[in-house]
């Protein structure tokens, strides 16, 4: 029963200490070059120190404009393209999960080819890897709210605040509405691009006043919307009860059915429970994300084409095709990707132009698009943003 | 003649203690490298150096070995040594080769406990919120291994069977509670259950050190009994062994392992299955041997797998229960392979 040992143990053990060997070989830096040099320390000047509140509230001071940044979420870089001329330059780091559209990512590596060299500090389930970040020595680290509400953001805020890089938190994506302002003055702050974000907040709330306004006086009765968020014709119906497209839906006068059905930022909503509610308007958004799946494809280089055909396909899937909003033609299918950039105003315009067609009757949206990707951004994307029902494929 | 087989025998003893050394070593050596790698490209020199506490070493060098790099290296070793410890004893006392804590529905059941407290908000009163997850966790998984406990007299097919329905119900509540979710709580408790290091902090890993340091001593001191057992129940039962309070013993401590793990870095698949293999096919089944090495080819095991999840995907750290699983395995398999497959 009890077993002789064999010497095929020990063969096995060497092999073992010799994987161990081969296995740290690539933790030998062949390049002895790569370890972080010492970061340039200006000499802090009480005159000049930078003193941010960042959106939870927290007091950061820096002794000089970054010029080095990580970021949590990689499409931020959209922000940092509204301040800075090379944003690029800028990044030291960044993580994936939260990235920019291929379509995009190739307009800005066209412009700025150093964006194929920024380091990635983490994909994949908001891990950041604190060591790459360190290692990175950058002057600050961008995060969003989603990570300070999530517990697991707690341990890397240690590592960080040991290793004396400050964080910042902002938010376009959680209440784009109440912190897009002041998230941009702090990106203006950070980058001592005051004045860009102060061009910037001063058109965004022109735009804004308007609808607030006109809302506010005439008080219109609020069409009940259903928004289906990255829509594919199976697996009816992901929806939102708070934040991104809610705010945006509420925002331009509609009342957002998910708010009463579904628990948190997201969940799903039956078919049947979406057919009883009878919604006024039916709003789907999508992206290429969603060509794979057979979902609505729409946005940054996307033909109208491949837009109208996959708009399509759901507007006719079993059940959505029956709702009065859609027979009625009351549809819009929206690029997913307004939901974490200031350039969601000119959504919010083109959705209160559908709600309230007589009160928004001189609104451009489209052209407020356009003023805005010409007035702050560095790179001038083609697409579809929004599209009406495709005409009836028979 | 006697004096040959003794002779034999102090040999072979002998070879087993070598053996056990040169795991610990092996173990020390896992320590390092997981230490000494990372993304960051710092070179050993510069970790030697932080360790030695050398002068000029840079700040963020120090802050990478000793907050980011050595509590997951730390945690790795730990836990692993629990579930291998935990693996080992459970097969011996339920006389079952496929037996470990996640097998008979451990984890299901501490991820059903996350899934509660990160989904549905419900955990223990008085308690910060950085520890509700796991405090659930474990309450969760040493309520299941209460239950088991009741069929621990009835015989280990019993306790098996129980296990099995076990897992099964905590898999289909969980799945309840997921399909309720809203989209970022469901995101959080995927990642939990997939089990990972991340974010491990001293007071668990002191948690987990302490578990372990209380329950070891009693499982060695039970060591003959369990080889004991090897030989069959009713064997030791001859030799005097009392198997079913051995049995609720062994099962008392396998609990508090498994939930001390399962709790703070989630589910870690295969450790618990394999660990006590590999140790058995090293030194064999005396459990004076077995139960240290398979302590040491847990925490081997797990600090490879750490090393692993941070080199695999640059600048990514993988989810170190994917990788024990998907790199534990082929090696497994070729071991038991060129054992002709006897693992009873």
């Amino acid at each position: 029963m009890i077993r002789e040992f064999s010497p095929l143990c020990f063969k096995t053990l060497a092999a073992v200490a010799i994987g161990c060997a081969l296995l740290l070989a690539p933790t030998f830096p062949a390049n002895a070059g790569s370890s972080p040099a010492a970061a340039n320390e200006m000499q802090p000047d009480a005159k000049h120190d930078i003193e941010i509140v960042d959106i939870t509230g927290r007091k950061v001071t820096l002794s000089h404009p970054a010029s080095r940044v990580v970021l949590g979420d990689a499409r931020h870089i959209m922000e940092l393209a509204m301040l800075l001329d090379d944003p690029v330059a800028h990044i030291a780091g960044w993580r994936q999960d939260k990235s920019l559209d291929p379509a995009r990512y190739r307009l800005f590596a066209e412009k700025f080819p150093a964006i194929d060299d920024i380091a990635t500090v983490g994909a994949g389930n908001r891990q950041l890897s604190v060591e790459n970040v360190i290692a990175l020595q950058p002057d600050v680290v961008i995060l969003s709210l989603l990570d300070a509400e999530n517990p697991a953001t707690e341990v890397q805020l240690q590592q960080l605040s040991e290793a004396s890089i400050p964080v910042i938190f902002v938010d376009f994506f959680s209440h784009p509405i109440e912190n897009t302002e002041p998230s941009m003055a702090i990106l203006g702050q950070l980058f001592a691009a005051e004045q860009k974000a102060t061009e910037l907040i001063e058109f965004y709330n022109a735009h804004l006043d308007v609808i607030r306004d006109r809302i506010a006086q005439a008080n219109p009765e609020r069409p009940r919307v259903f928004i289906q968020v990255h829509a594919t014709p199976q697996r009816c119906c992901a929806s939102v009860g708070s934040g991104v497209f809610h705010d945006f839906i509420q925002a331009a006068g509609g009342y957002n059915l998910g708010q009463d059905n579904v628990p948190g930022i997201m969940g799903n909503i039956g078919l049947e429970n979406l057919i009883a509610l009878d919604p006024d308007f039916f709003l789907a958004t999508g992206g290429v994300h969603l060509r794979d799946r057979g979902g609505l494809v729409i946005g940054a280089g996307v033909s109208q084409d491949e837009t109208d055909r996959s708009f399509a396909q759901l507007l006719s899937a079993p059940g959505i095709a029956e709702l009065r909003a859609v027979k009625s033609g009351q549809v819009l299918g929206i690029w997913h990707l307004f939901n974490d950039s200031p350039m969601h105003i000119a959504l919010i315009e083109e959705l209160a132009k559908r709600f309230h067609p007589r009160l928004f009757a001189d609104l451009d949206p489209a052209a407020t698009l356009h003023d805005m990707q010409a007035r702050f951004s560095p790179i001038a994307s083609d697409g579809v943003w929004w599209s009406d029902a495709p005409a009836k494929v028979e | 003649m006697s004096d040959s087989i003794a002779a034999h025998h102090g040999q072979r003893a002998a070879r087993r203690v070598l053996l056990v050394v040169a795991l610990t070593a092996l173990a020390l050596f896992g320590l390092l490298a997981d230490i000494a790698s990372g993304p960051s490209g710092l070179s050993i020199g510069e970790v030697l150096d932080v360790l030695r506490d050398a002068e000029g070493v840079s700040r963020s060098a120090q802050v990478i070995v000793w907050n980011v790099r050595l509590p997951v290296a730390v945690m790795a070793l730990l836990v692993g040594a629990a579930l291998s410890l935990a693996g080992t004893e459970m097969q011996t006392v339920l006389e079952n080769p496929l037996a470990e804590p996640f097998t008979l529905g451990v984890s299901s059941a501490a991820a059903l406990g996350a899934g509660v407290a990160i989904v549905l908000g419900l955990s223990l009163p008085g308690l910060p919120a950085i520890w509700s997850v796991t405090a659930n966790a474990f309450v969760f998984a040493i309520l299941s291994l209460v239950i088991l406990q009741f069929a621990a007299g009835s015989g280990p097919t019993v306790v098996i069977l129980f296990g099995i329905a076990l897992n099964f119900t905590s898999g289909a509540l969980l799945a309840l509670v997921q399909f309720i979710a809203s989209a970022d709580a469901l995101q959080q408790l995927v990642f939990w259950s997939m089990g990972s290091l991340a974010n491990v902090r001293w007071e668990g890993i002191t948690l987990v050190a302490v578990v372990l340091a209380l329950t070891l001593p009693f499982s060695l001191r039970a060591s003959w009994a369990l080889t004991a057992l090897r030989m069959g129940a009713e064997q030791a039962q001859g030799f005097g062994v009392n198997v079913p309070g051995l049995r609720r013993w062994a099962l008392l401590r396998v609990s508090l392992l498994a939930a001390s793990a399962v709790s703070l870095v989630g589910v870690i698949g295969f450790v618990g299955l394999a660990g006590p293999h590999i140790a058995r096919i090293i030194v064999g089944e005396d459990h004076r041997f077995l139960l240290p090495a398979s302590l040491l080819t847990g925490a081997v095991l797990m600090s490879f797998a750490s090393i692993l999840s941070k080199l695999l995907v640059p600048g990514v750290l993988l989810p170190i229960g994917m990788v024990t699983s998907l790199v534990g395995l082929p090696v497994f398999i070729l071991l038991i392979l060129r054992r002709g497959g006897d693992m009873s």
